[in-house]
């Protein structure tokens, strides 16, 4: 049985309004975007591909789910019109059915399934047609059964229509309160009820609730009380002695000092009440803002410092460089190539030479140790193009897994942390340590980390 | 860029193969079914490996001219980096964009029927 999952612009238009940031298939229910929740359905139901359909744009949700290999399935996109049938529907993607049963999940709607059940066999055995409807949506089957005659167990099955602001504070606390029973959610959780994410900072002070959901690269400050029933996106920071209950704060949020969240959504400068969906934008950054990488003065002592030790740098490794460098070249062993990689404004690309001297002899290592490679972009740092330590330069064109979903989580420097920290560089995992620091350190701890990344790296390379 | 024209249940498909970019844009342009207001096509796009503003603007143009729906362009058998680029643009939603020819052949048969 193949999936196709089809959405239209008009039935998810709210989240549009309410979150102009977020594309609708991605709004995160209990830290889970909304589309991973219909993957995992289609998953238990059997289905090796999914296709996603869409009459609007699907590039930030093709970003996020590529080919669905991280499920272990493919995923497929396609584009349909506004007010395409169900039968044209399937007529644009008639390759993609190819004659087999098809589940078409339709409407903008929260799927309650339980995830210990066997909705594989029951699918299997279910006739032709509306298998669940409901008013923002329904899903179909289409196809004969694949196992008329199988005694398949009922279970449970419903549709909750996201149609604005109080049924996605719905969707999302029944998510929190069912919990990992019922659905697969991100965190880990020693204990039911809990569920905290990667690289989560937490005062003694701070009391958990249970039920919570906390996302990675978390603060929480002193006294802070979060929960009961609340859900902290990822890249968020309450500050001291605030209560955040009954409430889901989106990724990239800071929560100030002695606040009372209680029953609201906040998101960026936002707050909203899901129950009569006013939202109030907050104009003081001490009470709630969105997270945002600093262009101004407090980003300044930091590019004074990069600069200042880049300087150094170059005083130091000018004439290794030159001696080096020239000697490996006219042995053909300094090879470099330019190539375009992401800048830490956005929208934006610099234009790096990247040196790969090929040969393992002693200028070789002379050329490591001193990372003499890494010596030209120096001089990117003191135009600020570069830092001297931050995020591993990304190229421009590649769907890197690492590639940041906004400015806030990539700043390229000429070293990276996860050199520094000796993490996977080119692993997924190397972006977790990356974001960490890009939000945590400052210029001085940058400095002990250039020293870190720069011992590290000859090391890392004779590491298999 | 090679064009290839067949036909299939009374309606013209035009198979491209190449790149569709500012020096082949005009041979699309130029092509008999693509530039006759009259005749439905369907646009065979699987061997299209790039596509640029001067390829999009020729079909997105040719569809214009067209005017009647029955009698336009229905897209077919699009790779994603030729997606990407309609969606990129939004062109995307001026076109019926099915994954197989022979399913955009029918579409476009019958929108033909529906008008005589």
């Amino acid at each position: 049985m193949k999936t196709i999952l089809a959405l239209r612009e008009a039935e998810c238009a709210w989240v549009r309004d309410a979150f102009p940031c977020v594309h609708p298939l991605l709004l995160p229910i209990c830290n889970k975007p909304f589309i991973e929740f219909l993957i995992d359905f289609a998953i238990l139901v059997g289905s090796p591909a999914v296709r996603i359909l869409g009459d609007g744009e699907l590039d930030a949700v093709e970003r996020y789910c590529e080919n669905g290999s991280r499920w272990g399935i493919d995923i497929s996109y396609a584009n349909m019109q506004t007010g395409d049938s169900v039968e044209t529907m399937l007529g644009k993607n008639r390759r993609f059915c190819d004659k087999e049963r098809v589940m078409m999940v339709s409407g903008f709607s929260f799927v309650r399934y339980d995830k210990r059940r066997d909705y594989k066999s029951l699918a299997g055995s279910m006739p032709e047609g509306e298998w669940v409807a409901g008013p923002g949506g329904s899903i179909t089957l289409f196809g004969a059964p694949e196992k008329p005659e199988a005694q398949a167990a009922d279970a449970p099955l419903s549709l909750m229509a996201l149609d604005g602001m109080a049924s996605y504070y719905r969707a999302s606390m029944e998510a929190l309160e069912t919990g990992a029973d019922r659905y697969v959610l991100p965190g880990y959780g020693g204990e039911p009820g809990c569920a905290i994410g990667r690289n989560v900072v937490m005062s003694k002070s701070v009391e958990i609730r249970k039920p919570v959901s906390i996302g990675n690269n978390v603060q929480l400050l002193g006294d802070a009380i979060i929960g009961p029933s609340a859900i902290i996106g990822s890249n968020v920071i309450i500050d001291r002695e605030s209560t955040v209950e009954s409430s889901i704060v989106f990724d990239n949020t800071y929560i100030g000092e002695q606040l009372e969240v209680i029953g609201r959504i906040a998101s960026g400068n936002r707050l909203s009440d899901p129950v009569s969906g006013v939202a109030v934008t907050m104009e003081d950054p001490h009470l709630l803002s969105g997270i945002r990488k600093s262009e101004a003065l407090g980003a300044l002592p930091r590019k004074i410092v990069h600069a200042l030790g880049a300087l150094i740098l170059i005083v130091l490794l000018a004439v290794p460089f030159l001696v080096v460098s020239t000697l490996l070249r006219l042995g053909g062993g300094w090879r470099s190539a330019t190539g375009d990689y992401l800048s830490g404004k956005s929208g934006e690309t610099i234009s790096l030479g990247k040196v790969e001297p090929d040969a393992a002899n002693a200028l070789d290592t002379i050329a490591s140790t001193l990372s003499l490679d890494r010596y030209p972009w120096l001089f990117r740092v003191l135009t600020a193009e570069l830092a001297l330590i931050g995020s591993t330069p990304l190229p421009a064109e590649t769907q890197h897994p690492n590639a940041p979903a906004n400015a806030l989580a990539y700043r390229p420097g000429v070293f990276s942390y996860a050199e520094a920290e000796q993490w996977p560089a080119t692993g997924g995992d190397a972006a977790i340590v990356e974001r960490y620091h890009l939000v945590h350190s400052g210029p001085i701890s940058d400095i002990g980390l250039v020293v870190k990344a720069f011992v590290n790296r000859p090391h890392e390379k004779t590491t298999p | 860029m090679i064009i290839t024209e067949t036909s299939a249940n009374g309606i013209v498909i035009v198979a491209l193969e190449g790149r569709l970019d500012a020096l082949s844009a005009p041979k699309l342009r130029g092509s008999p079914p693509v530039a006759d207001p009259k005749t439905a096509v369907v646009l065979d796009l699987e061997k299209v490996d790039f596509m640029d503003s001067s390829g999009l603007g020729a079909i997105v143009g040719a569809a214009r001219e067209k005017g009647d729906p029955a009698c336009g362009i229905v897209l077919s058998c699009m790779n994603n980096k030729v997606r990407r680029t309609f969606e990129t643009t939004n062109a995307q939603r001026l076109f019926h964009i099915f994954d197989d020819t022979s399913a955009a052949v029918d579409f476009a048969a019958t929108r033909q029927i529906a008008r005589t």
